[in-house]
């Protein structure tokens, strides 16, 4: 078995989401930890509203465009960080991948249905996207590495916590 | 023809009429064969355009960046553990699978206005994670609400830890002291705590956090002067009587502290006090103060506590209502009953006892005598008069001041050697010195140990050892001063109150020695109580009265105090206060 990396050798991760909130619109988060899952850095957006003939006139390909490329790639090249991997809970957001050059995952947690695509680590799987195919071993372990530390999913809900915050504030 | 422009004619054909074609024609009627035009003008302009826009706007961001975590200080390998086995918090032996179901978040205090400090907090790893991945050790898991202490200690800079005696709230503040240590938030802590309890926060440092290097202050006065100057040393420990001995010196050296921790922080609720002032005169950025009884008498316990806490944040001028919302996020207190589930059961019981004969007959003339002197002394009737009534009577109830009998020794004798069967461990309190003396010579075959304070710091420490890990000792016989605080007694299955004290809060501080997290079982807990006599009364008023803190903190009521007042004490006698007498 390959030695695993230890957690806290200087690789970062990255984790990308959206809050939908019915009043104000869609807020993206993206927070940066280091191997420990201390933050490091935190981007997010103001919400974006769409009008309603912008919903009419890209259809299906709002929702895509609208988090990969409006929210997910103005957030990672905000950012001054070279993570590992950017790790996301939302579909959507994997649309990003043709923005940016950091390699990008989505992250679900186990429900006993797991898709063919991916790999589990600790009580998630990760479903690299299909631009990571040939990096999927290396990822495995980068990521294998963070979950001695911290559980994959439990990032999101710090940025949910922070955009509430925000929104408070 | 109508007058029109060119570009406004469209003609038609007559194939668009429908008209029939001619019939062929001679060659000179050709002309014929083509159908006429008509000309008939179209009126409007071209379409109109309008132009959607599709781009979405680029979002606003806005960015925070954090300083990476300092390096955990190079410190020695953790002691070996004292007893009992050490629970290792990280997992590396473990499955990968480090996130615990429960997660224990960091929230920031309400003080904190700044969105990127409050966001500093929200983005912290859980607590649990926390622990695990800093592999911290504990002689034992801390439970659910422990974590809640610590979570609620770390972002706080003025904060008061009053949960009910034996939930840990030293364990919370050491554990809290380590994280902040290991985050690189505090190099200098100093703990200060009654002289009585130095060896027993020592012992928990050692237990709760290995790693720190801790000094303690004491000795002469070079000593303790090397000893403040020590760079090195993160955790640094002194007894209340030291830092009002030192408080010029330590000006002197201008230390400074990350954090300072008061533990049993009542003793600074006198704002005219020493000790007080001593405490508030520490540079300082963080104040915790530890203390199950935050409000003893008064609603003034509280203010003064604040004064070192958070300066100027309570008036002596505020209602209950308006100081308890004023306090509510600097106060974190937890009651057993509210955590129960992870604390053994606590068995009460008040056993009533009849007075022999003879100390009948004594307390009687003593009684009748006492109040007569009390009436005919009138106006000049003071509070110590009737405080020192009081006192005989409850002497007497104990033992007969003429034959030495006690009808409490009697049922206690019997109680004890039923603790002593079953192979417990028993604490019997009382508020004399002598008492615990006549109880040494009764129950020697029981290996009764005495610890109260005429004793030296080291002959109580060697009480304390004996009692705990040799057999032959089933008894500790304590006085409430010195027994009553911040010991750890968790192996004593039963407590005896052989005579009351005057406030409830501090009786419950004698009781939770033994009744606190790590009892191996319930505790049964026995009150003796005179019948017909005036420790039945004093009973009857205390019970009436509840705990002001308990008002307070819950923001309603009016303060009551938790002691026995003046007017109570002449009222036992059915006698009213001087004042009163005169105006009648």
């Amino acid at each position: 078995m390959q030695q695993q990396a230890e957690p806290g050798d200087g690789a970062v991760f990255g984790f990308l989401t959206a809050i939908e909130s019915p009043q104000h619109g869609l807020f993206g988060g993206y927070l940066v930890v280091d191997g420990l899952g201390r933050p490091l850095e935190f981007h997010c957006t103001a919400p974006v509203k769409v009008s309603r003939a912008q919903q009419i006139l890209y259809g299906p390909t709002l929702h895509g465009h609208l988090h990969g490329q409006q929210i997910g790639a103005a957030l990672l090249a905000e950012s001054k960080a070279s993570p590992a991997v950017v790790l996301t809970d939302h579909d959507a957001m994997l649309h990003v991948r043709p923005h940016t050059k950091l390699p990008v995952a989505l992250v679900r947690p186990l429900d006993g249905t797991e898709a063919a695509a991916g790999f589990t680590v600790g009580t998630a799987r990760v479903i690299p996207h299909a631009s990571e195919a040939a990096d999927d071993v290396a990822l495995c372990e980068r990521l294998a590495a963070l979950a001695l530390s911290v559980d994959l999913q439990e990032p999101f809900d710090r940025i949910r916590a922070a955009i509430e915050e925000a929104q408070r504030h | 023809m109508m007058d029109k422009p060119a570009s406004q004619i469209r003609s038609l054909r007559a194939d668009e009429l429908a008209i029939a074609p001619a019939a062929v024609l001679p060659w000179n009627d050709l002309r014929i064969a083509r159908p006429p035009a008509l000309r008939l003008p179209v009126a409007g302009t071209g379409p109109a355009v309008i132009r959607v826009e599709l781009g979405l706007p680029r979002p606003k961001l806005t960015s925070y960046r954090f300083a990476p975590p300092a390096a955990a200080a190079a410190a020695p390998a953790p002691a070996a553990a004292r007893g009992g086995r050490r629970v290792e918090a990280s997992a590396a032996d473990a499955p990968p699978q480090p996130a615990a179901v429960r997660r224990t978040r960091i929230a920031p205090p309400r003080d904190i206005v700044k969105l990127s400090e409050r966001f500093f907090y929200l983005l912290q790893p859980d607590l649990e994670t926390m622990l695990h991945t800093g592999k911290l050790e504990f002689p034992r898991q801390p439970f659910p609400f422990q974590l809640d202490g610590m979570a609620f200690l770390m972002p706080r800079h003025a904060a008061v830890l009053a949960d009910e005696m034996g939930l840990g709230k030293s364990m919370q503040a050491i554990s809290s002291i380590r994280l902040l240590v290991r985050s690189g938030e505090a190099r200098r802590v100093l703990v200060v705590c009654p002289k009585g309890l130095v060896s027993n926060w020592a012992r928990e440092l050692a237990d709760w956090a290995p790693e720190l290097v801790v000094a303690v202050i004491e000795g002469d006065q070079p000593r303790r002067r090397w000893q403040w100057s020590l760079e090195d040393v993160p955790v640094k420990l002194a007894n209340y009587e030291v830092l009002v001995r030192d408080r010029d010196l330590v000006a002197e050296l201008g230390l400074s502290f990350d954090l300072v921790v008061l533990d049993e922080a009542q003793r600074i609720k006198n704002r005219s006090s020493q000790t007080n002032q001593a405490v508030r005169s520490l540079d300082r950025r963080r104040s915790w103060a530890l203390t199950g009884t935050p409000i003893e008498n008064s609603a003034d316990d509280l203010v003064g506590l604040f004064e070192f806490v958070a300066p100027g944040h309570l008036s002596d001028r505020m209602a209950p209502k308006a100081m308890g919302a004023a306090v509510g996020d600097h106060i974190l207190r937890r009651t057993k009953d509210k955590v129960l589930k992870d604390m053994p059961p606590r068995l009460n019981r008040d056993e009533r006892i009849e007075l022999t004969a003879e100390q009948r007959e004594t307390y009687r003339r003593a009684e009748e005598e006492g109040v007569l002197r009390l009436a005919d002394m009138g106006r000049e009737a003071t509070i110590q008069h009737v405080f020192e009534l009081v006192l005989r009577l409850k002497q007497i109830c104990n033992f007969d001041t003429a034959t030495g009998e006690s009808a409490k020794l009697d049922c206690l004798q019997a109680e004890l050697e039923e603790v002593q069967a079953s192979g417990r461990k028993a604490l019997v309190f009382s508020q004399w010195v002598e008492t615990l003396g006549r109880l040494e010579g009764a129950f020697g075959k029981f290996g009764a140990l005495q610890y109260h304070g005429g004793m030296s710091t080291t002959a109580r420490d060697e009480a304390i050892r004996r009692f705990k890990h040799e057999k032959k000792h089933s008894v500790l016989l304590l006085s409430y001063g010195a027994g009553a605080v911040g010991l750890n007694l968790q192996f004593s299955q039963y407590v005896f109150l052989f005579d009351r004290w005057w406030n409830p809060a501090v009786e419950d501080q004698a009781i939770n020695r033994a009744h606190r997290i790590g009892a191996a079982g319930a505790v049964t807990v026995t009150r003796f109580l005179s019948v017909d006599t005036i420790e039945e009364r004093i009973d009857e008023v205390l019970r009436k009265k509840r705990d002001l803190s308990e008002t307070i903190l819950a923001q309603a009521g009016e303060p009551v105090p938790s002691g026995l007042t003046a007017e109570d004490l002449f009222a036992l006698f059915k006698l009213a206060p001087p004042q009163h007498r005169a105006a009648a």
